[in-house]
């Protein structure tokens, strides 16, 4: 089990990591009393992901969100820091799944209050999950009656 | 007037059913793409699945994502999962590797226990009085 004290430390460590501005993983290991590598797999136990990995998913949240609310896709890049449009596009493909510009196309027409939210509350998908399921469930019961 | 669906924030739609299904037990009743990267994820316990279904919510909300990260920072778990026994649990959660920030504790009877699920929640198990 975590001592308080440690899970506190660790608490910090991933604010501090969604900064723009991190610190390294070997300063935060040092801020929290731990070697590196003791840091790292009691940060990556907790929080389900490595520092590094942490890291690189808060860049890239903040980008979803930013093309969510239909920013352009080149100052995204530049706003998070990245030093080229491919290492960012690169890195936004790897993570979310689709291109930059593909990704802010789709969910800018899924964002109900623009500016604020990159996708509505769950429940407010309810509806639209429904009807999914709803249909899903009308082709399997005319597939089992079907001859 | 029931109550059907239940809702948990996570950061991660797809690795919290990993976590919930291969490490917790649960069982998925519906998985739907709603759109890039936005899925509607319901589970089940195992035998109940006419019973609640619990939604793991997108945490795209920045509201939600610092009411998320508040509670986790004060130790307070986003919601509770009742257990026929907290020992067991706990010994079968920490040798698949999760960490709990409360070992197993009575407390008027009822024996609980708080663990991180990984996608930025604490949990607690709890087992009634017998």
């Amino acid at each position: 089990m975590l001592t308080e004290a440690r899970f506190v430390a660790l608490c910090r460590a991933r604010a501090r990591l969604a900064e723009p501005s991190a610190p390294s993983v070997a300063a935060l290991a040092d801020e929290a009393g731990l070697s590196t590598g003791r840091f790292i797999k009691q940060f990556a136990a907790l929080h389900g992901a490595t520092p590094y990995r942490y890291r690189v998913r808060a860049r890239l949240a903040r980008a979803r969100a930013l093309l969510a609310r239909g920013d352009d896709v080149t100052e995204v890049c530049f706003a998070l820091g990245y030093s080229s449009l491919g290492s960012f596009s690169d890195a936004f493909t790897r993570h979310v799944g689709r291109r930059p510009s593909a990704f802010r196309r789709a969910r800018h027409t899924l964002v109900s209050v623009p500016g604020s939210l990159s996708a509505p509350g769950c429940f407010c998908l309810l509806g639209t999950a429904q009807a999914a399921i709803s249909e899903k469930q009308r082709r399997d019961t005319g597939a089992r009656l079907a001859p | 007037m029931r109550i059907t669906l239940n809702g948990i924030p996570v950061d991660d739609q797809k690795r919290a059913q990993r976590f919930y299904t291969e490490v917790l037990g649960f069982e998925t009743k519906h998985e739907i793409p709603l759109g890039p990267d936005v899925f509607w994820i319901t589970l089940v316990t195992p035998g109940w699945h006419d019973d609640v279904e619990l939604v793991l919510e997108p945490n795209d909300n920045p509201a939600s994502q610092a009411f998320q990260a508040a509670l986790f920072e004060q130790g307070i778990p986003m919601t509770a999962f009742e257990v026929d026994d907290v020992e067991a649990e706990h010994r079968r959660l920490e040798e698949a590797g999760v960490v709990f920030t409360k070992e197993p504790t009575e407390m008027g009877g009822t024996t609980l226990a708080v663990f991180s699920d990984t996608c930025g929640n604490l949990i607690q198990i709890f087992q009634p009085p017998s």
